[in-house]
């Protein structure tokens, strides 16, 4: 039986619209709603789907949806589980941007959103706590962690241009390894 | 003409952030310094409603942030570059799945993004911390909320509400800002 991609949209709205926090808290979610709701997929492909979403560009909860998507109907299931995971947030945010836009400038808003500011800053924090026990698995990718930060502070090198070195130097780095027997 | 940039700047971050979320925030930095479509004091307000909003954290700020420019246009622009090149990527690889994981390239690569990535947030937080954290009421703030962090795991909600109420207290008692 054929899954119709209106039923893929609409499942993937759902999801947009009732997770909060973006790519690590999804995996409750998606096995609620495509494996024990509906069998759209076994517990090994979600597993999988996760574990490469994570290593591919992009947000991880996106990268999943459209995974799910093209298994379920090729490019139009992809297309359609695409468009239902950006829906509720955006129609969401863009009305919250207009409501924030119109009262911005009032008095306790701006003391609130001056003490937000560092409530940010801690979740940033974390955000780099967590990946770091995931980034720095050995010397090497300290000390390259360190060379990217030095050279982003201190010569104000954008993102683009440390995302594509830091490719090369990874490739590179393990090309050596291999060259010398050791990995 | 702006719309074309938005598409190639968003494009971008959906090809280039690695890590989720909160990896896009380097190229949101970015694109406040170099094309200034919001401030970058705009980013943090963006980045506390996005996350606790429905919705990926990363959808969420490209639809933000493209509002803030020029209205619906553009968050419609941005919205739809940020995820497009998830969309090429995964139909391309997804008939490859465990092969494209194994490879030594890929693999390799991988090595070496994620120290880059973690280093582009850390450096968004250390400039943050430095723009923001500049009297000592703030400074107390942030202390503590950090001593949280390090000691218990809290959720995003929670910094955000004790924050803004700290906020809005020291308002009340003429301290803030």
């Amino acid at each position: 039986m054929k899954i119709r991609l209106w039923e893929i949209f609409k499942v993937f709205t759902k999801i947009g619209a009732i997770l909060i926090g973006g790519g690590y808290v999804i995996l409750p979610i998606l096995k609620e709603e495509v494996i024990e709701k509906r069998n759209w997929i076994s517990e090994d492909e979600l597993v999988d789907y996760y574990a490469i979403s994570q290593s591919l560009p992009g947000l991880i909860a996106a990268n999943i949806s459209i995974f799910i998507g093209y298994k379920l109907r090729g490019k139009f299931g992809a297309l359609a589980a695409t468009i239902g995971i950006i829906t509720a947030p955006f129609i969401c945010i863009a009305s919250i941007a207009t409501i924030v836009s119109k009262i911005i400038g009032w008095p306790p808003l701006e003391s609130i959103l001056w003490g937000v500011d560092f409530g940010v800053i801690v979740l940033i924090i974390a955000s780099v706590q967590e990946l770091w026990s995931k980034a720095i698995s050995d010397k090497f990718a300290l000390f390259m962690f360190f060379v990217f930060l030095f050279s982003i502070l201190k010569w104000k090198i954008p993102p683009t241009p440390i995302i594509l070195s830091s490719i090369v130097i990874g490739i590179l780095y393990k090309l050596v390894l291999k060259k010398r027997g050791l990995e | 003409m702006i719309y074309f940039y938005m598409f190639k700047e968003f494009f971008k971050i959906g090809l280039l952030s690695f890590g989720g979320g909160f990896a896009t925030l380097p190229f949101l930095y970015h694109i406040a310094e170099k094309y200034h479509w919001y401030s970058v004091e705009e980013l943090t307000q963006m980045l506390a409603i996005s996350s606790i909003t429905p919705g990926p954290v990363g959808i969420n700020m490209a639809t933000y942030a493209g509002m803030k420019t020029q209205g619906l246009i553009t968050a419609v622009i941005a919205t739809i570059s940020i995820i497009l090149p998830s969309l090429f990527i995964v139909i391309a690889i997804s008939k490859l799945l465990k092969k494209f994981s194994d490879n030594f390239y890929v693999k390799s690569a991988i090595y070496g993004l994620k120290p880059a990535s973690c280093a582009l947030i850390a450096a968004v937080a250390l400039k943050l911390i430095k723009s923001s954290v500049t009297t000592i009421w703030g400074g107390l703030i942030f202390g503590t909320l950090l001593l949280i962090l390090f000691t218990k795991k809290k959720s995003p909600v929670f910094y955000l509400v004790v924050s803004g109420l700290a906020g809005l207290l020291l308002n009340i008692v003429g301290k803030a800002q």
